[in-house]
């Protein structure tokens, strides 16, 4: 098995030729795989919310917006092409189904919605996703063969 | 002066804030106590304001698979209130009131579901009564929800829910401890920034 990095929330680390990327434990937080198959390079974000409003801006990470626009700047500089950076996603779902739901919101609904709209704003190609739900998900994703695969408790593995 | 962030509060401040969780704690050990049958203290109770991640290595790992009970807290404080309930607590839980135990969790009956809701909701609802009376403010709590799931995501809606706000989680709670053995169940409160500032003003350790 080659190298493990761990991306922690509101983090995000990429990865060229070998690796694996892997993000435990998303609720309602979205994991996004960017691949660029030419170059075995990818990157997997791990947001929490769907919009940026801070004014300093100091987590890019954080948010589904600026951490795509980020993620993709930083991809760019690595020599990958948004012509062939292709996105996975996972999370997004809602942790406490009954009661907790009507007066919390869905942030993982928003969030999932935000992640379309922001990879379709930057061009992106959505190829797979598994998303919404009520169940927590761990995400691997392996750098050299651009497969996802998803880990929820009480549930089959998934490949994405 | 009201506060930004979590980070900028003061030890007074925090020494206060322990106090409540103290009292809060103490009296959801009773209720505990009153509900199992047998004697339940409390640990230290802890004031944390933890980063993201560190509140999740903190808690014991993002993956392992726990109950949650949670009620979302409104009126003159918001906020989010979680009982976490690992395997060995629902096993404590069990035992006494159904005389049953569950190697997984999903062995799990409605009924059993349902002990566990009531029992996190009784603790949260002594801790929030103790918090209401102390400070003189009025909290309305929702009907709570249940969860099994990994305790990282569970952990997170409090985040997620202020994360807009603050890039750390604050913490009021604490463990429990009964016939000499560490129960592992966390009661955990953690309130939004402007209700923590009334609070703080309220309990007068902070000025108008």
């Amino acid at each position: 098995m080659s190298e493990k990095l761990i991306i922690g929330i509101a983090d995000m680390k990429l990865a060229k030729g070998e690796g694996m990327l892997v993000t435990y434990a998303l609720g309602s937080c979205i994991g996004i795989c960017l691949h660029d198959p030419a170059l075995k390079l990818g990157a997997l974000v791990h947001i929490m919310l769907p919009l940026n409003m801070e004014t300093g801006r100091k987590h890019p990470m954080k948010y589904a917006d600026t951490g795509i626009r980020e993620t993709l700047k930083q991809l760019e500089a690595m020599g990958g092409s948004r012509t062939r950076i292709i996105a996975k996603i996972a999370g997004g779902a809602m942790m406490f189904k009954d009661g907790g739901s009507g007066s919390l919101g869905n942030i993982g609904q928003r969030n999932i919605e935000s992640v379309h709209l922001n990879l379709r704003k930057e061009g992106i190609r959505l190829m797979k996703e598994d998303v919404g739900g009520a169940v927590a998900r761990t995400l691997l994703f392996d750098v050299n063969s651009g497969l996802g695969c998803v880990r929820c408790y009480g549930r089959q593995e998934l490949i994405i | 002066m009201a506060i930004k962030n979590y980070d900028e509060l003061n030890s007074l401040e925090l020494d206060t804030l322990r106090e409540i969780g103290s009292v809060g704690t103490g009296n959801a050990a009773t209720a505990l106590s009153q509900m199992l049958g047998r004697q339940v203290r409390i640990t230290l109770p802890e004031v944390r304001i933890m980063g993201y991640n560190e509140a999740i290595e903190w808690i014991g790992g993002p993956e392992e698979i726990t109950a949650g009970v949670l009620v979302k807290l409104s009126g003159q404080v918001n906020g989010i209130m979680l009982s976490v309930q690992p395997l060995e607590f629902v096993n404590i839980v069990l035992e006494s009131m159904l005389s049953q135990r569950v190697t997984d969790y999903s062995q799990l009956t409605e009924l059993e579901n349902s002990a566990l809701v009531e029992v996190g909701n009784i603790m949260i609802s002594t801790f929030i009564n103790a918090l209401s009376g102390l400070a003189g403010m009025d909290v309305k709590l929702t009907v709570p929800a249940f969860t099994v799931d990994m305790q990282g995501a569970i952990l997170a809606v409090p985040m997620a829910e202020y994360g807009g706000q603050s890039d750390y989680i604050m913490t009021i709670g604490g463990n429990f401890v009964s016939e000499n053995k560490q129960v592992p169940c966390r009661l955990l409160m953690s309130p939004d920034l402007r209700s923590l500032n009334a609070l703080l003003r309220k309990l007068g350790v902070r000025d108008e």
